[in-house]
């Protein structure tokens, strides 16, 4: 009988090799005495444009670091982990920074039940976490961990900024139009929080399924209530399509359209007519440099890096997050959490936006909001935004301490 | 089961392969549950190790269905989701002990199964894998929407349990050693229960409604009966599995749910060898390995793990566990 499967000695050959594997893996990652700084962002999937910004954004803070003496001769070093937009896999990646490479801290994530996640897993093994995508949830006393830190801006701040300028600018009959889960509810909730104040009319509060294509039953409807503004929360192919069908339309032409936040990297794929004249809010826009020094200083350097390319929002607040944990670890001289908190909380920095800090209660970085208009820039102009106004925001813009659940 | 008691036509070089496969079929619980609490040794990390064990026991529950009974289920994200929120909501919401939380996320999975096999059963083949999965995502949504008790759209946050109290032991579940073989305890008590399942005369039906329903009927066997029998077994290994998920992340995120989540084990058990003890293990190892230390290198990932499907799919064309066993046959 001819045994034409498996013989013994390629069933020896094989185990042998795949027992051996993972240890040569092992083996190649040990690294000694570095300051590892574990960074899990959606490599792949819808937002992996914005989330390979954030990896090189992040690589510009550890190359600071490391050239100007890194923290007594320690250098930094950056693991980069695909958490696939999937709060399963940001956990597992979490636990495998943890466990197996022993990162003296975590920043990333790219949504907000991503970053929930990670959030849990750092919480209960006392590991430095700084999220940069928005949350509200985040800053809740019930999510809570005295080791996580919120560099990103969240709903209500950015909702409420955007909301404090148009409501003023373009008047006060509004309709929302925003796609139904948490990022859209959130943000409704940050312009009616400022709404309410400035006494606006909510003519229609309408919600649409996530990843929506057709819009055009609801665009005559809109039409026919008459608002000044249209706040539209919705993200990515959403906000493409829906933007694209408005001005089809021609909603602009009888309405403000305005979006809570407007993507650089989103605006740039979608070409200038869709976007042109929709008024949004962003953590940061390459333009700034025109008037604040370190956000000039930040883009020479990214340019520098990066053969003139420019760093996006979300990019941007990747290199605040590494940089933070970095310096305040540089001014304790260790990297233990015990000492990095406190110095944390004391820090005041301007690394590339301006003036921010970390407020006490919850970790949540007190920081401006830029609103930002969208212009009609030739394609392959990278100046497609106007920076409007820059609402400098103060504690008392945030939700208190005792709304959120701090006593 | 592919595994045959062999009988020897002729003394030779084979009779010992043959001894060895007759053994290991007797065996075979003894020899998974020795698998795996060796694997950590060679796992690149305990976490990914245990995420290994969780999906391979929710693609084992769903093989028994699949891979035995014959019906290929496109719901089983249910099963295994509302296994996972029965478990955090018991811990969040209620403050249960851990032990309360998974027979809770097994009853979990059973009540879903119940509802979802008795509608579900009426229908076959394609029907079958259609009606499944509707009925999923009616669960996925209802899930989705309470907000109040799952989180929704932020997943089920805080399922913390920092220490497991078992006789007087306190064991330390955040050490990452202590974590995986506590799971592991579990899943090799699913292993030893499935496979005793297996070998009942209720097994033996399973299968022999799979080959041939009219001749099952014939010998005066309820089908129907043993259709939904398997389904709500096939519930509880998925909402064990479920509950260890929710235990071993300390979230449940909405995504397990979702019907990926169901797509993802007829992956691993074709991968790893559908009607194998043995395969759905295999083949979670194998999409898991492989996705988590390709990725470790390239953001085209998808592309190598692509390929690599590719491969198993044409020269193991039984999966590869069972491929294997069946070369090793011959």
């Amino acid at each position: 009988m001819k045994n034409n499967g498996l013989t013994r000695r390629q069933a020896v050959v094989a185990t042998g090799a795949a027992l051996a594997s993972p240890f040569l893996f092992n083996i190649a990652r040990a690294e000694a005495a570095t300051i590892k700084v574990g960074f899990p962002v959606p490599l792949t999937g819808p937002y992996g444009a914005e989330a390979q910004d954030q990896v090189r954004a992040a690589q510009v803070a550890i190359a600071e670091f490391n050239e100007t003496g890194g923290l007594k001769g320690r250098r930094a070093e950056l693991l980069v982990r695909d958490d696939k937009l999937n709060p399963g896999e940001a956990a597992t990646r979490a636990l495998e920074l943890i466990e197996s490479d022993k990162v003296d801290f975590i920043v990333g994530s790219l949504s907000a039940s991503v970053q929930l996640a990670v959030n849990n897993v750092t919480k209960v093994r006392k590991v430095l976490y700084n999220s940069i995508s928005q949350s509200d949830a985040i800053n809740e006393a019930k999510e809570f961990s005295r080791y996580t830190f919120h560099e990103a801006l969240n709903p209500h701040m950015t909702g409420g900024a955007v909301g404090r300028y148009a409501f003023s600018k373009y008047g006060k009959r509004v309709v929302f139009l925003s796609a139904d889960y948490a990022y859209g509810h959130e943000m409704v909730r940050g312009f009616q929080a400022v709404g309410k104040a400035m006494g606006i009319e909510t003519l229609a509060d309408i919600r649409h399924p996530l990843g929506a294509t057709d819009f055009s039953a609801l665009l005559p409807r809109i039409q026919a209530l008459k608002p000044d503004v249209l706040v539209i929360s919705n993200f990515g192919r959403d906000q493409q399509i829906v933007l694209k069908q408005a001005t089809d339309f021609g909603l602009k032409k009888s309405m403000k359209i305005v979006a809570p936040i407007l993507l650089y990297t989103a605006r740039i794929a979608a070409g200038a007519k869709a976007f042109e004249g929709v008024v949004g809010g962003t953590s940061y826009y390459w333009g700034l440099e025109k008037t604040i020094p370190s956000a000039r200083a930040f883009n020479d350097r990214f340019r520098k890096m990066y053969n003139g390319r420019l760093p996006s929002d979300y990019g941007s607040l990747a290199y605040a997050g590494v940089k933070t944990f970095l310096m305040a670890a540089r001014q304790v001289g260790t990297t233990d959490p015990e000492a990095v908190i406190p110095a944390m909380e004391a820090l005041k920095y301007d690394y590339y936006k301006g003036p921010e800090y970390y407020r006490k209660c919850d970790h949540q970085a007190v920081q401006s909001v830029l609103i930002i208009e969208s212009k009609n820039a030739p394609p392959g102009d990278p100046d497609v935004f106007n920076i409007l106004a820059i609402d400098q925001l103060s504690e008392a813009d945030l939700r208190s301490c005792q709304e959120l659940g701090f006593h | 089961m592919l595994l045959g008691s062999a009988t020897s036509v002729a003394p030779d070089t084979s009779e010992r392969m043959r001894g060895f496969l007759s053994f290991a079929q007797r065996r075979r619980a003894w020899l998974a549950a020795l698998f795996l609490i060796l694997f950590p040794l060679v796992a690149p990390f305990k976490a990914l190790a245990a995420m290994i064990l969780i999906y391979g026991l929710y693609a084992l529950g769903f093989n028994i269905l699949f891979g035995y009974l014959g019906l290929l289920s496109f719901g089983h994200s249910a099963l295994f989701g509302t296994g996972a929120y029965f478990c955090g909501i018991a811990i969040t919401h209620f403050g249960l002990p851990w032990w309360a939380a998974l027979a809770l996320g097994v009853l979990g999975g059973v009540l879903a199964a119940a509802a979802i096999g008795a509608l579900a059963i009426r229908t076959l083949g394609i029907y079958f894998a259609m009606v499944t999965l509707a009925l999923s995502q009616c669960l996925y949504y209802l899930f989705y929407e309470a907000t109040d008790w799952t989180g929704g759209e932020n997943g089920l946050t805080g399922v913390n349990v920092k220490t497991i109290n078992l006789f007087g032991f306190h064991l330390d579940f955040v050490n990452p050693i202590v974590h995986y073989y506590v799971i592991a305890a579990f899943v090799i008590v699913a292993l030893f229960a499935l496979s005793r399942i297996l070998a009942s005369p209720f097994g033996a039906v399973i299968e022999g409604v799979r080959e041939s329903e009219a001749r099952a009927r014939a010998s005066g066997i309820d089908v129907a009966r043993v259709r939904f029998v398997t389904f709500v077994v096939s519930g509880a290994f998925c909402g064990l599995a479920g509950a260890l998920l929710a235990l071993h992340l300390s979230i449940v995120p909405i995504e397990t749910m979702h019907y990926d989540t169901s797509g993802l084990a007829v992956m691993m058990c074709l991968l790893g060898g559908m009607g194998t003890f043995f395969g759905p293990f295999i083949g979670a190892a194998i999409f898991l390995l492989l996705e988590n230390l390709v990725s470790l290198y390239t953001v085209h990932w998808q592309l190598i793990v692509g390929a690599a499907f590719i491969a198993c799919v044409l020269f193991f064309p039984r999966g590869v566990w069972g491929t294997i066993l069946q070369r090793s046959r011959t």
